[in-house]
């Protein structure tokens, strides 16, 4: 018995030394710890920015597929990835032009899911800053880029769930009214963009910046109608003018030989987007950062061997009454490739597109069928899975046409004729014979930003959106808003659909 | 009285005698020992023995296989002994974890399966081998690919997120299933199966899916012998999808607006291209021997597969070696195990596609158009320009390297002690180390998008695996009267470590060096993601005891207590105790039983247990962590882009599974009428789910956390009837039945005030998590027809096809689950003198499937591009924005699995030669079933990866590797 009383004992005392269960972590850090640190809250902040990027999976604000851009876009008279006749391409694409988006539709889930994901690393760069006590403009740069945030999901979805503080609890996110949304944005940009860095490109290339920020806001007024049922022209005006300070000129629309579309105004477009013109742009490294995939989703298969020495995807295309609108002296009409004589790169075997479509679903395109757009000509690096230009989401030709339209709009064509007639004469055309009216703005504002993710807004602005053109049909008003996705709407039960869907 | 006697000298006695028998037939090479000596013999094809022994008082052993052994003193035999057969296997003993008992004196559920019962023919996983072999233990294998594994779940899904597969303790050695695949099919003695709570909970957090205990086999005292054994087979492909032919196509192509261009004018059968007749060859050679101190084994074994899809192959070669030794006169016991294996895999590969349709390489041999070329004019591989990222299937099997090598080596060593008469102390250490080794190369010329992009993409991951156990036991014994005793207490330490690194590089000036050379890639293409490394570990610390209490023999009474800590639970919850009692009482050894002269023994269990799981958690769950998320741009810089990695939990802890078990074993006429029945009730609760939160308060949309609770509840049946036993001519049938009910009890709860409302998790393919409901339930649009474009219609949908899609609309309805409802296996086996006769019959139902290749390959919108199934052209869909239930389909199913024939020879006269045994196999020679595509034994594992929301294909085919009908040969020889 004696024996077995010494062996309970030196088991037991064995026992208690070897109870340590405590993890270790080998190849992270906590949390806690490296966000307490001026470095990890920088680190919040370049976590913002990292959303913007084009990725995989219907992420970021243009450059790959499937996101924000595409629904954007597709969903207005300049673009289309239709089904094609071989059997490629789903259909999700010709659905959001052909307006057959319902609330299930994947790209615009992606859309909402991107943005709020967006709104979170906001919120949350926004309060280790805070924390952090970091530099006030730091504070304001990720204030800023919330209100961005939350200026695209009222402009697709309407009245969407409001959060600033990643502290709370669900029932405590009520699902704000469009019209609060755009108060918040307003409010918050007018508190903040004071207190951003008037640095124009190096450290502050793609970032907001004062001038970044105003373009923001002028943007915001100037679809104060659409949002809100109130316009803003001068409020806007005003804020385009704050933009004006920051010494922004156009770009040269100069010939140039070693362009591969003959004018050094598709350098607004480039690899690097120049900072005389460019407000606000998404810097972009094929896989690293980003990619950029507008133009070799657009040519056709061989095309892309032949040309850019990587098979294209013979995906988008524009239809003939958006292309048919540019006059031929318009350099920015080099955007387009079709027909037998296309404009840019004329190797042997090209493709000889036909400009005309007459189907985009069922059966389907024809393989040739519909004029392709290298507005963002491949810059390098590149593979075939896009290219590595930057992306201007301001630039000034577009606060110079907001600027004649408030000026139009409030009875001041005069002043705005100028303008307009600046970003003509750059592109090669003549002036206006007479002063702008509202169309010339709207035809203008196609012509000098098209595919630049700005058409769906511009045409709800100026009541077109809703109507026929090409092969989409008219519909009802209440496709002026996507529909909250139904992935949304299954989570949050509180949720309310926009009103038709 | 002793005829057989013969006082030779003094000393010397000699034994001369006769074995037989219960039916006084003579037993041909029985084992005769004389104990404590290596001194023995074997009895004759009479059944006849001469054994000289050191005197008439010395004992000797009689043992031969499925018989009871005696021992008995010299002197006492007469002119023959009888052995009894081994029939009712409630005499055998049974492995429990940390112990053994005599299957009369289990309390749990167990089903136990011999090496003479396991699936016989070219099997490449014990898995297969105990295929049907037990009740409420499913082994479903999707596919024939060589080197993968069947999955195994018992008495159903026990948790939701990857927790599942039972624990495998090998001879002492914890580990997972892959742990099986170090074992050859022939060093099986025999397995043990825990099944309920009471029988598992001494593994406690990690015995909730259930144990399998594996013995291997080892050598007898007084034997030595050489085994050699081999099987071959020939594999085919069982099924095939029925596309259609080039003909076909091309009338289709005229009828639905795809443009000649698309026609290349060829008439390639794709499938056969890609797909040749396979083999498998299992060889191993076993030697060993022992004495009454000492004895060995050693077995070398190869296990060949050469798949039946080309370039996919497998070759596993395993040594093993065991020995025990005895000393202090008998105290000690000493055995020492060392394995080692090495797996060299090549594979097809596994997941490759266009924008549509993404599967493993052979899904897309049915895409292809039998209209392209397999190669172009100058023999380059023909690819079609016009489409959007074009594969050429053929290109990518011919020119992808895709090589796995994997050493696995295992070690332990157990002493006992014993310290006094009843109590031993006892050591066991067991080390068992995994170092893998793949190496990727996609060329350009595989006609794959990316790889044409990046010139060349190749890769090598290497990854390491490190799993210590140390065990100190004590263990008593005592035999008071009538009361018996036996106690153990044990403590357990273990830790994993894994770790590894991930290597990549893109753009090769040519193809020559594979992924053997990285350094020679292209270095300007390199980003974040081609570089990688990581390491982790998980230390399990526990403290166990366990006490069996027999009055009588009668009245059983088993009790066991365990308490863990492990590193992966959270700050708040370190340690878990999980207790269990269960107790039996022997009715036929009660008095007023013995007068039942049919009833051979009848006994009656009730158990009950918790348990607990921990396997779907993984290091580091229970931190906030920041990780990298590939790069960024910020101030005129690329930079890391850090970020949070998941969603913490500090409350994180086991799942725990409650389990009540009653059971009765019996035996009747003679034992040659026995089996089981069981009925049990298992709750999980603090179910580990991905539960949806909030986006805020969390920066993930998914939290893994402790919140809902499942219920499994079932009744398993076991029938084993020897029908005819003649000395010549033997039937028997042995089957089980097992009906399991499952149902999502919980989902939603709050987690730090905050409520999740968590139901209708998407599942699957239109497949959810609904409370109330089973596992995977089907909530599925229903089809109604075609509109005028021939696009799909569903009931509801208004008239401008507007619809309700949301995962609570009233338009889904709910039409079964994925997980089967009853599962049955039944074996004839039929032995006729030297000749004997296996069959197995296996089944389930009560399930669906959702066949995603069906309609993928339906849509007429895709015919440009890709092969349809013949069928697409009655269904005529072009294109379908649902998932309807048109493509939902019944997957019950019964497989006629194997049927094995044997002769055995007389080997009486060779004189070199104890057995010899020759077989042939055949598996998977017919499957009766509604479904339609190629397989309806597909992924029911019901897991769904950790991090990920939904289910991982859980109820869905989406195209499998195509599963094999083989015949196989077998030739066994016993050297003397």
């Amino acid at each position: 018995m004696k024996k077995i009383i010494t062996l309970a004992l030196l088991i037991t005392l064995i026992m208690q030394s070897c109870t340590n269960v405590e993890e270790v972590v080998y190849d992270k850090f906590a949390a806690k710890e490296f966000y307490s640190t001026s470095t990890g809250a920088d680190v919040a902040l370049a976590n913002v920015y990292s959303q913007i990027p084009g990725n995989w999976g219907g992420l970021g604000y243009v450059g790959a597929d499937n996101g924000w851009y595409d629904v954007n876009s597709m969903s207005t008279d300049e673009q289309v990835v239709p089904h094609r006749t071989t059997g490629d391409w789903e259909l999700t694409f010709a659905q959001m032009y052909l307006r057959e988006w319902l609330p299930d539709h994947s790209q615009i889930n992606n859309t909402w899911n991107w943005l709020y994901k967006s709104v979170f690393s906001a919120n949350l760069a926004v309060d280790l800053l805070q924390k952090a006590n970091a530099d006030p403009s730091k504070i304001a740069e990720a204030k800023v880029m919330r209100a961005f945030f939350y200026y695209l999901l009222m402009d697709d979805f309407g009245n969407v769930p409001f959060y600033t503080d990643n502290n709370i609890t669900v029932d405590k996110m009520p699902q704000k009214s469009r019209k609060d949304i755009f108060n918040f944005v307003v409010n918050e940009l007018k508190d903040n963009v004071d207190k951003l860095s008037t640095t124009k490109g190096g450290n502050y290339y793609g970032r907001f910046n004062k001038w970044a920020g105003y373009a923001l806001l002028a943007k915001t007024y100037l679809n104060a109608e659409v949002n809100t049922g109130t316009p803003m022209w001068a409020e806007c005006l005003a804020a385009c003018n704050k933009v004006s300070e920051g010494g922004f000129t156009l770009h040269s629309g100069a010939l140039d030989a070693t362009n591969p579309l003959g004018s050094k105004y598709f350098e607004l477009f480039g690899d690097v987007c120049p900072d005389d013109e460019t407000i606000l742009a998404i810097y972009t490294k094929v896989d690293i950062v980003g990619r950029n995939i507008l133009t070799i989703r657009s040519f056709g298969g061989t095309d892309g061997t032949n040309i850019l020495g990587y098979s294209a995807w013979n995906g988008t295309i524009c239809l003939p009454d958006f292309v048919k609108k540019f006059s031929d002296n318009d350099i920015r009409k080099h955007q387009f490739r079709y027909g037998p004589t296309p404009y840019g790169p004329k190797p042997a075997g090209f493709i000889n597109y036909s400009l005309e479509v007459t189907n985009l679903d069922n059966p389907g395109a024809e393989p040739n069928a519909g004029a392709r757009n290298q507005k963002f000509y491949p810059a390098l690096p590149m593979n075939g899975g896009g290219a590595s230009n930057d992306f201007p989401i301001y630039r000034y030709a577009d606060i110079m046409l907001m600027q004649a339209e408030c000026m139009v709009r409030t009875n001041d064509a005069a002043t705005a004729k100028p303008l307009v007639d600046a970003i003509r004469v750059r592109a090669g055309l003549s002036g206006l014979a007479a002063n702008p009216t509202l169309t010339d703005i709207y035809n203008e504002r196609g012509f000098e930003l098209s595919w630049e993710g700005h058409r769906r807004e511009d045409m709800i602005r100026f009541g077109t959106f809703i109507l026929a053109h090409g092969l989409a049909p008219a519909v009802d008003a209440h496709y002026n808003l996507f529909p909250i996705p139904t992935s949304a709407l299954n989570a949050n039960t509180n949720l309310k659909q926009n009103t038709g869907y | 009285m002793c005829a057989g006697l013969t006082g030779f000298a003094q000393e010397q006695f000699t034994v001369k005698s006769k074995v037989l028998d219960d039916r006084k037939e003579p037993l041909p090479g029985v084992s005769v020992l004389e104990v404590g000596t290596q001194n023995g013999t074997t009895t004759d094809f009479n059944g006849n023995f001469v054994l000289k022994v050191a005197s008439e008082k010395s004992i000797l052993r009689v043992r031969f296989l499925g018989y009871q052994s005696i021992e008995l003193a010299a002197n006492k035999f007469g002119t023959s002994v009888s052995l009894v057969e081994a029939t009712s296997d409630l005499q055998e003993v049974v492995v429990v974890g940390y112990g053994t008992l005599r299957k009369k004196d289990v309390t749990g559920s167990v089903s136990s399966v011999t090496k003479e019962n396991l699936n016989k023919g070219a099997t490449t996983s014990p898995l297969q081998q105990l295929a049907g072999k037990a009740a409420g233990v499913v082994i479903t294998q999707t596919g024939s690919e060589p080197g993968t594994s069947p999955g195994i779940r018992i008495r159903g899904i026990t948790s939701l997120i990857g927790g599942s597969d039972p624990l495998v303790v090998i001879d002492g050695i914890q580990g997972n299933l892959d742990l099986l695949n170090q074992l050859p099919p022939n060093e099986i003695e025999s397995v043990d199966i825990l099944k309920d709570a009471s029988a598992t909970a001494i593994y406690g957090s990690r015995g909730a899916p259930g144990v399998i205990l594996v013995t291997t086999r080892k050598s007898e005292a007084g034997t030595s012998q050489i085994e050699y054994s081999s099987t071959v087979s020939i594999d085919m492909i069982s099924k095939k999808l029925d596309m259609l032919t080039a003909d076909q196509w091309r009338t289709q192509r005229s009828l639905w607006g795809v443009p000649v261009s698309a026609d290349h004018g060829s008439n390639t059968d794709w499938y056969g291209l890609l797909t040749k007749t396979g083999s498998t060859q299992n060889h191993s050679i076993a030697i060993g021997g022992g004495s009454t101190n000492f004895n060995y084994r050693a077995s070398v074994a190869a296990i060949l597969q050469d798949g039946i899809v080309i370039h996919s192959n497998n070759q596993n070669y395993i040594g093993r070696f065991q020995a025990t030794q005895k000393a202090l006169n008998n105290k000690l016991i000493l055995s020492a195990n060392l394995s080692g294996s090495t797996v060299a895999n090549t594979g097809s590969v596994a997941s490759i596609g266009r924008a549509a349709f993404t599967s493993n390489l052979i899904s897309n041999a049915y895409v292809s158009k039998p209209t392209d070329p397999v190669l172009n004019g100058d023999g380059t591989y023909f690819t079609d320009t016009n489409l959007f990222q074009y594969i050429n299937p053929y290109a990518v099997a011919q020119t992808v390297q895709n090589n796995q090598t994997v050493n696995k080596m295992f070690g332990s060593l157990k002493a006992d002690l014993e310290v006094t008469k009843g109590l031993t102390i006892g050591w066991f250490g067991s080390w068992r180390k995994l170092d893998g080794n793949t190496g990727y190369y996609l060329p350009a010329a595989s006609t794959v998008a990316s790889a044409i992009d990046q010139h060349g993409t190749a890769n090598i991951n290497n990854y390491h695996e490190d799993e210590r156990l140390m065990d100190a036991t004590l263990n008593y014994k005592k035999v008071i009267g009538d009361h018996s005793l036996d106690a153990i207490a044990v403590y357990e330490w273990q830790r994993q470590t894994y770790n590894g690194n991930f290597t990549q590089m893109k753009g090769f000036i040519n193809d020559i060096t594979t992924y053997n050379a990285l350094q020679l890639g292209d270095f300007t293409r390199i980003n974040s993601g081609d570089i990688s490394s990581y390491k982790n570990d998980r230390t399990l610390i526990s403290f166990l005891g366990r006490i069996n209490y027999a009055f009588k023999n009668r009245y059983l009474l088993t009790a066991s207590i365990r308490r863990d800590g492990s590193t992966v639970f959270g700050e708040n919850n370190k340690w878990g105790n999980f207790p269990s009692v269960s107790g039996a009482w022997r009715l036929s050894e009660e008095s007023f039983m013995k007068r039942v002269d049919f009833l051979n023994d009848l006994k009656v269990r009730v158990g009950y247990g918790v348990t607990g799981n921990q396997q779907g958690l993984y290091p580091q769950n229970s931190l906030q962590l920041v990780g990298s998320n590939g790069q960024t741009y910020f101030a005129g810089n690329q930079i890391t882009n850090f970020g949070v990695t998941q969603n913490y939990n500090a409350d994180l802890r086991w799942e725990t599974r409650t389990q009540t078990n009653i059971g009765i074993d019996f035996a009747l006429f003679n034992s040659r009428l026995s089996g089981s029945v069981d009925v049990y009730r298992a709750t999980t609760s603090n179910l580990l789910f991905n539960y949806t939160v909030p986006q805020p308060p969390f920066p993930f949309s998914s939290i893994v956390a402790n919140v809902g609770s499942l219920l499994n509840e079932g009744i398993d049946f076991n029938l084993n009837a020897a029908i005819i036993k003649t000395k010549d001519f033997n039937f028997s049938v042995n089957g089980n039945l097992s009906l399991l009910r499952n149902k999502v009890l919980k989902l939603s709860g709050s987690l730090n005030g905050v409520p999740l409302n968590t139901d209708y998790v998407p599942w699957g393919t239109s497949s959810y998590l609904i409370v109330g409901q089973p596992v995977g339930t089907f909530n599925i649009l229903q089809h109604a027809g075609k509109d005028a474009n021939n696009k799909e219609t569903i009931v509801g949908e208004t008239a401008d096809g507007l619809y309700d899609g949301g995962d609570r609309s009233p338009l889904r309805k709910m039409e079964g689950s994925a997980l089967p409802t009853y599962t049955y296996a039944f074996s004839p086996v039929i032995s006729y003198k030297n000749f004997d006769l296996s069959m197995l019959f296996r089944g389930q139902g009560g399930n669906k499937i959702y066949n995603s290749v069906r309609s993928s390959f339906s849509y007429f919108e895709n015919l440009g591009k890709s092969n349809l199934l013949a069928s697409a052209v009655s269904t005529g869909l072009f294109t379908s924005p649902f998932s309807s239930d048109l493509w939902l389909e019944d997957g019950s199913f019964l497989r006629f699995d194997n049927l094995t024939v044997g002769y055995n020879f007389d080997t009486k006269q060779l004189k070199f030669i104890r057995n010899l045994r020759l077989s042939f196999t055949a598996t998977n020679l017919a499957i009766f079933t509604k479904y339609t595509g190629l397989d309806p034994e597909l992924n029911v594992s019901g897991a769904s990866a950790i991090g990920a929301t939904g289910g991982t294909g859980f109820g869905n085919d989406n195209g499998i590797y195509p599963r094999i009908s083989s015949i196989a040969i077998g030739l066994n020889v016993t050297l003397k």
